[in-house]
């Protein structure tokens, strides 16, 4: 347990984060995301973290140690695509019976190993680690060393049991198992001067396929991502990138970074949703290739592409211009927010009323105010307070995950997933026109003339109603916060 | 090995150990080389060529102008004859038996389609007219015809309907039942209901109308003269007639749920929910449930009478209506705003508040369409059937963003394409359907191919029409055979319009397992979550 205490440790201090480097030393120790507190809603454990985060290496055998509540609820739920393989999609688990508590579920575990590799002969297996095993003390790291010797193939111990905190830190400690027992251990055929990795990208809905194509015409190599579509030699190979950008920055900054450090691979943070933000992501790509010795025509090459794709890109957006003109939309995202998703929304007509600010920077929240000054930050996403936004901003449409649904609807408020379990990819240039045409299908959907209106027979409107709901809800919260002015 | 008729060996693959049975014998070399044969040398059969020219033919534009230029003949019609809708009805009443004055063959195809699509017998008799018959009138057919079957099945009521052949010597019912009743083959008091149902005039839905206004001028006026007309007194209970339904057995429970949630005095006119359902425990029931003979003659009284499709109870309604009650008719309501109009309009006429119960059943359905209609919003569906359930499935079609592309009724007459068509002019999406009245399956053939559309929504026979265009059926109306128990589901109601939708989903999200479950191939988006 004090390996992995360390490890949480060494995660927690992150110098390639601003955030986390001013932080006081106590502070950091405490980690990145707020305490849970008991009884409040919650989000995905380390565990689900791990699992997400790796689940799109599409030719391993992720198998899950633990009863059957881990793997069960997590098997192939989320909507990452595979060029290849389908192993990805096969749930694993050793499904841990009383038995296996009482006397260890060691056994158990090789045994499962031994099976996989029997019928399944995947290049590697991944096994996590979950909260009971954890508790009991089954050493897998110890079962993967004797079983990686004894059939010959590479098991990868991922420990992030969800007792150790929330689903951030099992993304980063699923790359810290990444760090510690792939990445370098074989070597590409070839390399060339243009390979890149593509750090914290999951391929949802095959967004990754988006991306592909102009760095396919550039001449640009994705060496390994991680970990959309990836196989496992390619991850194991990925020391040998010349750059890499990162995507999703909160998930495997630590990776991107000890990368840097280890095999002198530079990095940036970039985005791919929206124009402008692709551009700029290849432009950083092409300068840091460029850095490290690649001919510097590349950058004539990426202008081009650029300036050519950005075209055809804005001429298909403006079409809408006509239909989505002076619509009003709250964008309530998590990581699929960035000014330049706003800057396309804009061009299409769009105004946005209101946008989530929790994973903004300050930078990125004084742009927005440039851009549009009326714009509600919204930093509170509780459902309750989710709910009287939606209402007082008006707007005619929400973009958001699919957590955020819900609310919406009660709240009659016409929604669009714009986050993971989507099943349309919004990622470069095609994928935001993509997103445009989607949110004017969803907008022209005439059931939101249902979900605004009451039934004929009801004579209270629904902004009445959830006028209502409110003042009793804010009746109930200052009742509540005032315990001691009632009592006296 | 044993020689065959061309004296070659072959080999019998079918053995005693183990029998195939046809879903796989024919498929076995020797059926595939005999069938194989036969087309060569006795078929005189034209080169795969030129069947997949002509097929490609029947495909395009040019041929749907022939097709549609067809004068006499009708290929594969989406209705059915009188006298089926009269049986439908007649069953709907308290030991009711139907009587048809006709051939006895005539009969035997009405029980087999409703036990087919019901999964229940249905009791039926016939004056089983021969040729004699045909000759001298059927006056001695309809005598011992009401004797025997009032002796051996003890009835409480006979619902007289004609089949063609009665009909062409032209027998009179009334006439015919008077004096089988002085003949004493039934008690002079017995209730005996007569409607004339040729097969050359309408469909079943006629038939069904022509035995609801004989059962209600048979109760309210007199009983063709042997008892004194009833006085309307009217009072606050609601008559509802369903009309010619395929998913009556949900419908009308689903309907009396409703009609209780809101605390209504009503009386189903036609209640075919129980005959149709009978539970297997022993008993056979040869009657179950039905409006009782007293509630038919009580409905007299009144205030209104719901009909829940209008082509279905043209001249009964007007009968009724002639009667001093009001009446309302809808085409089938499914959706919100279909259902919506089916609650207000009852609560208007009973002055009963739409029950919270009702109201939260709405926002439920508001809600799961919210959920889902992103997935139905923009595909193009085909429809047919009857006339009432097409005008009903294509209203909520197009609540739903989806557009009723092609809408067939071959019993739909010019009244109803004129009213679907406004409906379509009511919606941004109804801007391209159109509307077929008195138009068949083949024409449908010819639109699915030059206009195709996502899925088609319609009866069994849709079936043959999926096989051909590729289009996937979602099967709704009557009859559906080759699906069981679909008739138990309501699909009117808040409740009744959950399952439609859930079943045109079902479809949706079968074809996109469908087109992404070739494992290596197809299968990059074969998803669990959809």
């Amino acid at each position: 347990m004090s390996r992995l205490a360390d490890k949480i440790q060494d995660v927690f201090n992150e110098p390639g984060c601003a955030t986390n480097q001013v932080k006081s030393e106590k502070q950091r120790k405490k980690g990145c995301s707020k305490p849970l507190q008991p009884g409040g809603a919650a989000g995905g454990c380390a565990f689900d973290g791990a699992k997400i985060a790796l689940q799109p290496i599409v030719d391993v055998a992720h198998l899950v140690h633990g009863p059957i509540a881990c793997e069960g609820s997590s098997w192939d739920n989320r909507g990452v695509k595979s060029s290849g393989s389908k192993l990805y999609r096969t749930g694993f688990t050793t499904d841990m019976s009383e038995n296996d508590v009482v006397f260890g579920g060691e056994k158990r575990l090789f045994r499962s190993i031994r099976e996989i590799i029997a019928k399944y002969d995947p290049p590697a297996v991944f096994v996590y680690q979950t909260c009971v095993p954890a508790m009991m003390g089954d050493d897998i790291v110890a079962v993967c060393k004797v079983a990686a010797e004894k059939f010959g193939k590479p098991c990868i111990p991922i420990i992030a049991p969800g007792f150790v905190g929330p689903k951030n830190l099992g993304n980063k400690l699923a790359g810290e198992a990444m760090l510690d027992y792939v990445i370098g251990t074989q070597e590409p055929e070839v390399t060339t001067p243009y390979d890149i990795n593509i750090i914290g990208e999951y391929n949802v809905a095959g967004e990754l396929w988006q991306v592909k194509p102009p760095l396919d015409e550039l001449g640009i190599r994705i060496l390994s991502c991680l970990s959309g579509d990836a196989r496992y030699h390619e991850v194991a190979q990925s020391h040998r990138a010349r750059a890499a950008m990162m995507v999703c920055s909160t998930a495997m900054i630590n990776v991107a970074r000890k990368m840097e450090e280890r095999y002198g691979i530079p990095y940036f943070e970039g985005s791919f949703y929206g124009i402008s933000d692709t551009s700029e992501s290849l432009r950083q790509i092409a300068r840091l290739l460029i850095a490290r010795g690649a001919d510097p025509e590349l950058m004539d090459r990426v202008e081009a592409l650029i300036a050519r794709e950005e075209a055809k890109a804005w001429a298909a957006i403006k079409a809408y211009t006509p239909r989505l003109e002076g619509k009003k939309v709250l964008l309530i995202t998590g990581g699929v927010k960035s000014w330049s998703v706003v800057l396309a929304l804009q061009e299409a007509g769009l105004t946005i009323v209101g946008t989530s600010v929790k994973k903004s920077t300050k930078e990125d929240k004084e742009r927005l105010k440039e851009m549009s000054p009326d714009v509600h930050l919204i930093d509170d996403l509780r459902p309750r307070e989710m709910y009287k936004m939606l209402k007082e901003a008006q707007a005619d449409i929400m973009l958001s995950g699919g957590r955020s649904q819900f609310v919406a609807l009660k709240a009659r408020m016409p929604w669009m997933d714009i986050n993971q379990e989507r099943s349309y990819a919004y990622c470069g240039y095609v994928g935001i026109v993509e997103m445009v045409r989607q949110i004017d299908k969803a907008l022209s959907n005439p059931i939101w003339d249902q979900v605004r209106s009451a039934p004929p027979w009801e004579e209270v409107t629904w902004e009445a109603r959830a006028d209502a709901a409110n003042a009793a809800d804010a009746a109930q919260s200052a009742a509540a916060a005032m315990p001691a002015a009632r009592v006296a | 090995m044993s020689p065959n008729f061309l004296g070659k060996n072959i080999t019998m693959t079918e053995t005693a150990e183990k029998i195939r049975d046809h879903f796989d014998l024919f498929h076995q070399p020797e059926y595939a080389d005999m069938m194989d044969n036969k087309r060569k040398q006795f078929e005189n059969s034209v080169g795969e060529a030129e069947v997949a020219r002509v097929s490609d033919w029947t495909k395009t534009k040019e041929y749907q102008e022939k097709n549609f230029a067809r004068e006499a003949l009708v290929i594969n019609p989406a209705k059915a004859c009188q006298p089926l809708g009269a049986v439908f009805a007649a069953v709907g009443f308290e030991k009711t038996l139907p009587f048809v004055h006709g051939s006895q063959g005539c009969v035997a195809y009405y029980r087999s389609h409703f036990s087919r699509h019901f999964k229940e017998p249905t009791s039926c008799v016939s004056s089983s007219m021969t040729e004699d018959a045909a000759v001298f009138g059927g006056l001695n057919n309809m005598i011992d015809g009401l004797a025997n079957s009032y002796a051996l099945y003890k009835p409480k009521m006979i619902a007289v309907s004609t089949t063609c052949m009665a009909e062409v010597i032209g027998d009179d019912l009334n006439a015919f039942i008077k004096n089988a009743k002085e003949k004493g083959s039934v008690p002079q008091d017995f209730d005996v209901t007569y409607a004339h149902t040729p097969a050359f005039v309408g469909s079943h839905i006629t038939g069904y109308d022509n035995v609801m206004k004989g059962v209600v001028e048979h109760f309210w006026d007199g009983k063709s003269g042997t008892v004194e007309k009833l006085e309307r007194k009217p009072n606050e209970s609601v008559n509802f007639l369903g009309g010619f339904d395929g998913n009556t057995v949900g419908n009308i429970r689903e309907v009396k749920r409703i009609f209780e949630l809101m605390g209504v005095d009503y009386t189903i006119f036609g209640d075919n929910s129980d005959v149709w359902d009978t539970p297997a425990d022993g008993e056979f029931r040869m009657y179950d449930g039905g409006t009782t003979l007293e509630q038919a003659a009580n409905a007299i009284h009144a205030k209104a009478t719901i009909s829940m499709q209008e082509f279905c109870t043209e001249k009964t309604l007007a009968t009724i209506a002639a009667h001093g009650q009001e009446v309302v008719a809808f085409n089938s309501p499914i959706g919100i705003t279909g259902t919506d109009r089916f609650l207000q309009a009852i609560s208007r006429i009973t002055g009963k508040a739409i029950p919270e119960a009702l109201t939260k059943e709405r926002g439920r359905l508001v809600d799961a369409i919210g959920d889902s209609s992103a997935h139905i919003h923009g595909k193009k569906f085909a429809i047919f059937g009857d006339p009432d359930l097409c005008y009903g499935l294509a209203e909520f079609i197009l609540e739903l963003g989806g557009e009723p592309t092609h809408i067939l009724a071959t019993n739909g007459n010019k009244t109803w394409e004129a009213k679907v068509q406004a409906l379509l002019d009511s919606s941004p999406f109804g801007v391209n359907c159109k509307v077929y009245a008195g138009k068949d399956l083949w024409h449908l053939r010819s639109l699915l191919f030059t206009e195709p559309v996502d899925f088609m929504i319609g009866n069994t026979y849709g079936k043959y029409l999926e096989r051909d265009t590729g289009t996937p059926l979602i099967r709704m109306g009557f009859p559906v055979f080759d699906r069981h128990h679909h008739h138990r589901s309501p699909i009117w109601g808040y409740q009744g319009t959950m399952n439609v939708l859930v079943k045109i989903l079902d479809k949706i999200f079968d074809e996109m397992d469908k087109a992404t479950n070739i494992a290596g191939k197809t299968d990059l988006s074969f998803d669990i979550i959809r």
